[in-house]
């Protein structure tokens, strides 16, 4: 054991060292995963960034937004339309040659950003008036409403003319970029290696965007509204504005997720605006732990690798949502803030641990396991002892 | 949560988070176990021919895709008992689209290696499917999908689907057997045609699943009648939602439109909820006859029972016994012995079930006639490939749109059919076919494509 490593691994200042690792994992893996796994790399990536972006309305500002997929359906259209009808308008193959998918991707990405962010002006407007249950119906009426006008294409049959394509939605192709005498897709599906490396610099500068939203006083003013806000508004602060701009934040954020996901998909239809589509960063975020800044990060990729793990096995793929409820349960019943808060307990009782080794070698680690465990089947036993108890003091028994 | 768990200060919060970097190192290095661990398991390859396929297995359409998988095990277990293709043993693996189809059959070419691939439960999931498809590059072929327009090569004439907001979505590597919403909705208008044009007009109602499918089935069935001149006016058009329990405030309706006719597109679950709420409103004694694309299974007959009522005209992709050829009944017996005592499935082929057989057999032959499992050849072997045992009789694969020239088949719902379960079954069963010339001819004007 070196010097100092309980210290070490309790100190949670020291993170350094862990995030370059990270990064280093994060830009090998490509030139070590198969294909498969790096789309699907690709694909948590963006789901890293919209629950990280659902989480600062959420675990930040205490807003439960159950409607967030709005966000990425529109930017989705959005990208979809872009590429198959503003980029050929503008004549970007023509001013940008090789490069065109590029020039066209990159402005699919602003003009999905823009998109999300003025329905997020206009739906935030309306819903920060509402708090608690009444936020989170609000959004979803809002995001149903959303899907029901894609489906039926209800701006197209006013415009006369097809957008959305009903329940089919768009289906495109990014093509090929020639840069500097190199020929390759642009979203090559089965091995989006280029896509992986835009994707990854998209997501880490957002990611870093938002760390430092949360960082700031106005992160800190989220959180002062999330704990009270009685007391925030008494302190000067307008707290609805403030919740809309932070409602604005996420959605453009969310919106931006959007952008990155959609081509990777290919396709975007009404589903991406559905409400099970809005329950995947809450679920996220519930797993990876909503307190935490990196909480729904862990939890996506929680979430995206319990899932392809799921898919190995026909019996369970066949009931996957059985299987990924009951992970679910276990998570919110015996963690304490998601996996995140899991792992920091975790981390807590190795130090605990690595001290009793020091103390009574491995004889005080087999105690320590023997007294964890015993402390959960008492924990158990209490509970189920406790409800025994009064569902017989209430049916009337033993009274 | 309790919100009072959580760090009400700022600076807590601090610490918090960069602790965290080292989880997600943790995470990122379990994840990055897995994977290296996946990477030995995936790949394929190997001595045997495998088989990917995709179809709906949950929710409303699972009696469906359950037919077509169970029509492809069958087709499987007869090669492997004659010594597999080219001496290997063939293996399948069928999936569930679950909740990203493309990404099913991702996993299937590139972590299970499958080398030729079938399926498709959904219209719409075969559309947007259409750059994964092709890019995975190993053939692909449908066995249960109705558009027209995946089989459709011209896109000088259509517009491609996918670049310029067309309907001509042909791709290269995609084969489809079973007849589609072409062949289906031109044999209804041809039976009307033949069966009831010289009564004066028709007064027609349309009712089908609110969605792609129910849509273009109706526009297809419209533009076929006038290609055959029957004087025809519309008088209801009805789309419950997909998968809807409640169709009674569309079938009053229709009731109260008293049309001569009814054309549907329901099937799978749908057929059944129709067919008995229509029956309990008094629809059926009320309208001279009712037309359904892909609603005469097997499957949907027994869940109706005794509701189901008789002398109306549902079609299908194929119904057993409705060819006469050697083939069919060496299908029908194989695929009862299979599933005689099994009690999920019924042991009775759907009506996806010649087509599966087919899309089966055509890769046995393609890749022996190969040589090997090389995509580009086993597709061009594909292309133009007469498969003589068809049960519904010998198909073509068409050497330009991919399209077999299948039959599909309407029959009259009678309880004297020789079913192997409780409820109707199809007698007198007529068979269709169509060629590309004649469609282009009847379609012409109404700017949709054959697909064929």
């Amino acid at each position: 054991m070196s010097y100092g490593f309980t210290e070490r691994l309790q100190d949670r200042r020291n993170a350094t060292g862990a995030a370059i690792l990270v990064a280093v994992a994060l830009v090998a893996a490509p030139f070590l995963l198969g294909g498969y796994q790096v789309n699907l790399l690709a694909e948590t990536l963006c789901f890293v960034l919209f629950a990280t972006a659902f989480n600062l309305l959420y675990g930040y500002t205490g807003l439960l937004s159950f409607g967030h997929a709005m966000f990425v359906a529109i930017a989705g259209y959005a990208v979809a339309l872009t590429v198959t009808d503003l980029s050929p308008m503008l004549g970007v193959a023509g001013t940008f040659g090789g490069a065109a998918p590029l020039a066209t991707w990159f402005l699919a990405l602003v003009v999905g950003v823009v998109a999300a962010t003025l329905l997020a002006v206009f739906i935030g407007f309306l819903s920060v008036r509402l708090e608690e249950i009444y936020f989170a119906i609000i959004t979803l009426s809002f995001s149903m409403a959303i899907y029901v006008i894609v489906l039926q294409d209800t701006v197209g049959s006013l415009l006369g003319q097809e957008i959305t394509n009903g329940s089919d939605g768009l289906t495109f192709i990014m093509g090929f970029v020639e840069l500097f005498g190199w020929e390759f897709r642009l979203v090559d599906i089965l091995n989006p290696l280029a896509y992986y490396f835009l994707t990854l610099v998209v997501v880490s500068i957002a990611m870093f965007t938002l760390w430092r939203i949360t960082r700031s006083p106005f992160g800190m003013i989220c959180l002062a509204i999330r704990e009270n806000p009685e007391r925030v508004e008494s302190l000067g602060i307008n707290v609805r504005f403030h919740r809309w701009i932070t409602f604005i934040i996420s959605g453009a954020f969310s919106g931006l997720a959007g952008a990155l996901l959609i081509p990777l998909y290919t396709n975007v239809n009404p589903q991406y605006a559905y409400w099970t589509f809005s329950a995947r960063p809450v679920i996220m975020t519930v797993i990876g732990g909503p307190y935490a800044f990196l909480g729904p990060a862990i939890g996506a990729f929680t979430y995206e690798y319990l899932r392809w793990f799921i898919r190995q096995f026909p019996a369970l793929e066949a009931n996957w949502q059985i299987s990924l409820g009951l992970l679910l349960l276990v998570v919110v019943l015996f963690f304490n803030n998601g996996v995140a808060g899991g792992v920091n307990r975790f981390r807590a009782w190795i130090g605990v641990a690595v001290n009793r080794y020091h103390k009574g070698g491995v004889r005080g680690v087999v105690s320590l396991v023997r007294e964890t465990i015993m402390k959960y089947v008492r924990l158990v036993w209490t509970t189920l002892r406790g409800g025994a108890r009064s569902l017989m003091r209430r049916v009337g028994i033993g009274s | 949560m309790p919100a009072n768990d959580s760090p009400a200060e700022g600076g807590v919060e601090i610490t918090q988070s960069r602790a965290v970097d080292r989880r997600t190192f943790l995470a990122a290095a379990g994840t990055g176990a897995t994977v290296g661990l996946a990477g030995c398991l995936g790949g394929g390859g190997g001595e045997g021919v495998r088989i990917g396929g995709v179809y709906l297995l949950s929710g409303l359409a699972e009696a469906l895709g359950a037919g077509s998988a169970a029509a492809a095990e069958v087709a499987v277990d007869a090669i492997n008992e004659e010594g597999g293709i080219n001496g290997n043993d063939v293996e399948i693996e069928i999936r569930d689209h679950g909740d990203n189809p493309q990404r099913q059959m991702r996993s299937l070419v590139q972590e299970f290696g499958a080398d030729v691939m079938i399926g498709l439960t959904s219209s719409g999931v075969t559309l947007n499917s259409g750059p994964t498809i092709e890019q995975l590059r190993v053939p692909f072929t449908l066995t249960d999908i109705g558009t027209p327009y995946i089989t459709e090569p011209d896109t000088e004439t259509y517009g491609d689907y996918y670049e310029d907001n067309g309907t001509a979505a042909g791709l290269p590597n995609l084969f489809r057997t079973n007849s589609n919403t072409s062949h289906m909705t031109y044999a209804i208008a041809r039976f009307i045609q033949e069966n009831y044009a010289d009564t004066g007009t028709l007064s027609i109602a349309n009712m089908g699943p609110s969605y792609a499918y129910g849509e273009q089935t109706w526009e297809y069935v419209q533009a076929y009648m006038d290609g055959l001149g029957v004087d025809y006016e519309v008088v209801a058009s009805e789309f419950p939602e997909l998968g809807a329990t409640d169709m009674t405030p569309q079938i009053n309706s229709v009731i109260s439109a008293d049309p001569d006719l009814l054309f549907t597109s329901f099937w799978a679950g749908d057929t059944v909820t129709f067919v008995s709420q229509a029956a309990e409103q008094g629809l059926f004694d009320q309208v001279d006859d009712v037309f359904d694309t892909i609603g005469a299974d097997p499957t949907n007959f027994e869940a109706l029972g005794d509701t189901m009522p008789e002398g109306l005209h549902f079609s299908g992709w194929y119904w057993p016994g409705a060819y006469g050829t050697e083939a069919d009944q060496n299908f029908i017996d194989l695929y009862q012995s299979t599933y005689e005592d099994d009690s999920e499935v019924l042991a009775y082929p759907t009506f996806t079930g010649g087509s599966t057989w087919a899309a089966v057999q055509i890769y046995k032959d393609a890749i022996e006639a190969a040589g090997g499992t090389n995509p580009d050849d086993v597709i061009s072997e594909m292309e133009g490939y007469t498969y003589e045992d068809d049960p519904r009789g010998s198909v073509t694969l068409d050497a330009e749109t991919h399209q077999a020239t299948a039959s599909c088949v309407i029959g009259e719902s009678s309880f004297d059919a020789d079913v192997p379960y409780d409820g109707a079954g199809q007698v007198n069963t007529q068979t269709y076919t169509l060629d590309r010339e004649t469609s282009l001819e009847l379609l012409d004007g109404s700017g949709l494509p054959p697909g064929l």
